[in-house]
């Protein structure tokens, strides 16, 4: 708590930049990142939408995960109806809905296929322990993943060889460089935050962290829990099938391999480093977890110098790296960087009047 | 009505390999509350191991001629006289494996128990009374880091292993019908079936057994009882480990060496959540089922899709039992 | 207000209940007594809805809700807390009082991700309204923005009374609100259910076993042992029937 941040009244106190650091910090970040997406190389601006993508998909977890306390090993399986949804629609609707508003025929319809199919995953797996949930999500992860890559159904889906997308138009601009697409990225991240924070402040919110905290208790107050596990369930599906959505468009590209098991727990770490519960922590967990795979491959680069044979020991190795940082993270600061930042922001607060 | 009975027993014995993979998820269960998500992969590593010590090591330039195929003198006459297809023939060429198989095994279950011995002291033990979602996700952990721990070591490629018992071709008949099986098959399937047994008689009745539960239901009770309860955990997790390597080598040789038999912890954990999480029986019905309807599900529909049959199995389950065929409803004090 | 037909619960062979037979008047405070392990909180989970008894009925104004859920219950206008205190250990004093609105408030998801609209006008006389009915009233303002799990033991429990209150309850369901409190404690305890009563006239119910407290404040009280309906009446009858001082203090020889 940051001292001497008194408010007059009711209206000033319920606001999320209730003071002036965090007023600058969050219209600063908007800038810096207009400014980066106008100044940045390309490849940055490939990491940084990179980011952006995997930054709505966590989100989207850390409403699930973080304030209603389910756990979910699957939450792929959206990210891939999301994208499959808008290339399909895409692909059918082609001759009747004229390229300039198509995406916003494409994205609404592939987001709530994403939260229907939640609906029915979620609805089985919501009667009992969490550990049910978590596998059941798993099952669901590797259904969807199967069916999308059944030469049955590739005439839609495109089989193992996956679909190629065509880049998005908005009223006839289309955004066909990375560049572009990661403004689009970026707006829609900023605002689907800024939209899960303002969840958190409102009875929805309360109810899910009630849930996650002690779930009689949260009965007894008139909240279903049927009801609302099933409602975060979906909302987070369908933040994933938004960054699906988005990632489809980004990439020239979709194949099924892009949405296995793998993708579902890199959300669920990126989460836990990043630190649950808390707005920030999607953000900061995002970061680490684009970041750590790119800095090996760099340094990893650098010391064998591309020598044949070392090559095939990049991925083994990325893949540890992030098995190790997920358990360290558990291990020692389970609350995430969130956390960290937490302690050092409440330090500098203070000081020089007190250390640690 | 012959092609039923064929596919089901293939069914069966499949289901007892996943019953024996079961086996090492529900103890640390039992003993722990935590489920190990990574188990398909401490599987692969039993799996890897037995390649090793069965395949790599007797096949080093330091290694004794017999290690790689023991020849005695009456052996290769015997074998002279053999035509093709011949179980005698089937035998032999089993006994002149039988140095590396037993190696392989061995080395597997140590190897392993040190595996898991390490997974639990490093990784379960500074987590004990946390929550328990802390230590779910730990395994979780432990799959990018066993996965990846396994392609830096051996490597992604696929390869043979030396089958455990005589690979006779066995015919009889049953309903009319000629039954096809393979004597190694059959013998994996005796072994999963003993191991299983062998485990679930240990927890009922003797007094690790009665430790592991106790544990499982109150750490401080079993404690003030003066049950250690790091050794219990050790145990559980080293019992997972054995039966995981035992799984892995089985595995290994019916479907080969590759990084995917990682994969199948997926599939019995869909299995164990069917059968209820902590009861032997149920999870014993979960893998038989399962076992069968896959076999069922490839006769009629063809291989590829009885890879999701345990998936959309659980969800079926679920929907109908929500605790799975045999598990218990936990009554929280309010 | 809340009646209670012949109430059995049993757990496998442990008879919890059998066979409770009392109503709470309305607007009155009523007293559930007993020794330990008498049932009291067995009663109050059925009450609640976690528990469905074998046999009886629970009525409420008229209405016949044995076979709602709790959250169907709490909608109705029944609110309780708990004998270990049921608070929302990662929220504030505010949030938890805020929670309590929970079933009066209409947002939905929609307006809830937008906010800015017809959500924050709904937050907004949400906070005013506990401000002044909730906080002001349980002289809890200094604390309002403390992490629960910041908070003595008493100021806990006074929070988890807030939260019930802000539910505008119809009917009350304490138990054992002064547990483990001491004498200046109870006071303030005693007075705040007190002027629940007064100022709201809300039906109370209370399972308690500070004996001062309860002859004190109760209009009526009925003695629970062994699952076992054993008297009921006002506090002096209560006092003198025999049964009751058989039960606490045992047959005299």
């Amino acid at each position: 708590m940051i001292n001497g941040n008194l408010k007059s009244n009711y209206a000033a106190d319920e606001r999320v930049l209730n003071n002036r650091y965090k007023q600058v910090f969050v219209y600063g970040m908007a800038l810096l990142l207009a400014v980066f997406g106008a100044l940045a190389n390309d490849y940055l601006i490939l990491i940084a939408s990179k980011m952006g993508l995997l930054l709505i998909a966590v989100v989207g977890i850390n409403i699930l995960t973080g304030y209603t306390g389910l756990v979910s090993l699957g939450h792929a399986a959206f990210v891939a109806i999301g994208a499959y949804a808008v290339t399909i629609f895409q692909n059918v609707t082609a001759g009747i809905i004229p390229d300039g508003i198509m995406i916003f025929f494409a994205v609404p319809f592939a987001v709530f296929l994403a939260a229907a199919i939640g609906v029915i995953v979620g609805l089985p797996s919501l009667r009992v322990k969490g550990l049910y949930l978590a596998v059941a999500t798993l099952a669901a992860n590797f259904i969807v993943i199967f069916l999308i890559e059944q030469d049955v159904f590739a005439r839609w889906t495109g089989g193992m060889v996956g679909l190629t997308t065509n880049a998005p138009s908005l009223f006839g601009w289309v955004l066909d460089t990375k560049r572009e697409m990661f403004g689009l990225i970026a707006v829609v991240g900023f605002v689907t935050l800024l939209a899960a924070q303002n969840l958190i402040r409102t009875r929805i919110g309360r109810a899910f962290i009630a849930i996650r905290d002690r779930d009689y208790s949260a009965e007894i107050l008139g909240i279903s829990l049927l009801r609302y596990k099933l409602t975060s369930f979906s909302i987070s599906a369908a933040y994933c099938g938004l960054s699906g959505a988005l990632f489809a468009y980004f990439y020239a590209r979709i194949l099924p391999e892009q949405f296995e098991l793998d993708l579902s727990l890199e959300l669920v770490a990126a989460l836990i480093v990043g630190g649950m519960g808390r707005t920030m922590g999607p953000v900061f967990g995002v970061i680490i977890i684009v970041m750590v795979p790119e800095v090996i491959k760099i340094t990893f680069g650098a010391i064998t110098g591309d020598a044949a044979g070392m090559a095939q020991l990049r991925a083994p190795l990325q893949e540890i790296a992030f098995g190790v940082l997920l358990v360290v993270f558990l291990l020692k600061e389970p609350l995430g960087i969130n956390q960290i930042v937490d302690r050092m922001l409440r330090a500098a607060n203070r000081w020089p009047f007190a250390r640690g | 009505m012959g092609q039923f009975a064929q596919f089901a027993i293939n069914g069966l014995m499949s289901g007892a390999i996943y019953a024996l993979i079961a086996v090492g998820i529900v103890s640390v269960y039992k003993a722990t509350k935590v489920v190990n998500f990574a188990h398909g992969y401490l599987i692969m590593f039993g799996a890897y191991f037995y390649y090793t010590f069965a395949v790599i090591v007797p096949g080093q330039p330091w290694a004794p001629e017999w290690l790689a195929s023991w020849q005695p003198d009456w052996m290769v006459e015997m074998k002279g006289d053999l035509g093709m297809f011949s179980p005698l023939g089937a035998v032999l060429d089993w006994l002149a494996n039988l140095p590396r198989i037993l190696l392989g095994l061995l080395g597997a279950v140590l190897a392993n128990a040190v595996v898991g011995r390490i997974i639990e002291r490093t990784l379960m033990r500074p987590l004990m009374g946390q929550s328990v979602f802390a230590m779910i996700m730990v395994t979780v952990g432990l799959i990018s880091i066993m996965s990846g721990g396994a392609q830096l070591i051996w490597t992604a490629d696929a390869d043979f292993v030396p089958h455990i018992a005589p690979n006779t071709p066995i015919r009889f008949e049953l309903f009319g019908t000629m039954i096809f099986l393979f004597g190694a098959d059959l013998v994996n399937m005796v072994i999963a079936l003993l191991l299983f047994g062998g485990i679930v008689a240990f927890v009922r009745f003797t007094k690790g057994g009665i430790a592991i539960r106790a544990t499982a239901e109150d750490q401080s009770t079993a404690y003030s009882m003066g049950i250690s309860v790091p050794q219990v955990f050790r145990r559980a997790w080293v019992l997972a480990s054995v039966t995981g390597a035992i799984a892995g080598a089985i595995l290994a040789t019916r479907n080969g060496i590759s990084p995917s038999l990682g994969l199948f912890g997926f599939s019995v954990l869909a299995i164990v959540l069917m059968g209820g999480l902590d009861s032997y029986v149920g999870v014993f019905i979960a893998a038989m089922t399962v076992g069968v309807l896959e076999a069922m599900t490839q006769w009629q529909l063809g291989g590829n899709w009885a890879e999701i049959v345990p998936y959309v199995a659980v969800l079926v389950v679920l929907i109908w039992r929500p605790h799975g065929l045999m598990g218990q409803k936990e009554v929280e004090r309010i | 207000m809340l009646k209670i037909e012949n109430l059995h619960l049993s757990f496998g062979g442990i008879k919890a209940l059998q066979g409770v037979n009392f109503e709470a008047r309305k607007g009155e405070i009523t007293g559930v007594i007993g020794p330990n392990g008498a049932g009291k909180t067995s009663l109050f989970n059925a009450i609640s809805g976690f528990y469905t008894p074998d046999q009886g009925r629970v009525y409420f104004e008229g209405r016949d809700i044995t076979d709602l859920s709790p959250d169907k219950r709490a909608a109705l206008g029944l609110a309780r807390t708990f004998q270990n205190i049921a608070l929302f250990r990662g929220m504030t004093v505010l949030d938890n009082i805020k929670l309590g609105g929970h079933s009066r408030l209409k947002t939905n998801v929609w307006q809830a991700l937008r906010y800015f609209g017809a959500a924050q006008k709904e937050e907004l006389e949400l906070r005013r309204e506990i401000e002044e009915r909730v906080i002001d009233f349980l002289e809890i303002d200094h604390i309002r923005k403390y992490p629960i799990t910041m908070l003595p033991y008493g100021l806990q429990k006074r929070v988890e009374l807030g939260r019930a209150l802000a539910m505008r309850p119809k009917v009350l369901l304490l138990d054992e609100p002064v547990a483990g409190m001491n004498r200046e404690e109870t006071a303030d305890m005693a007075r705040f259910i007190l002027d629940v009563q007064e100022q709201f006239g809300t039906t109370i119910l209370l399972v308690e076993h500070d004996m001062h407290m309860v002859m004190d404040i109760c209009s009526h009280i009925v003695v629970l042992n062994f699952g076992q309906q054993i008297a009921s009446g006002t506090p002096v009858e209560v006092s003198k029937n025999p049964d009751v001082i058989e039960a606490y203090l045992g047959a005299t020889a």
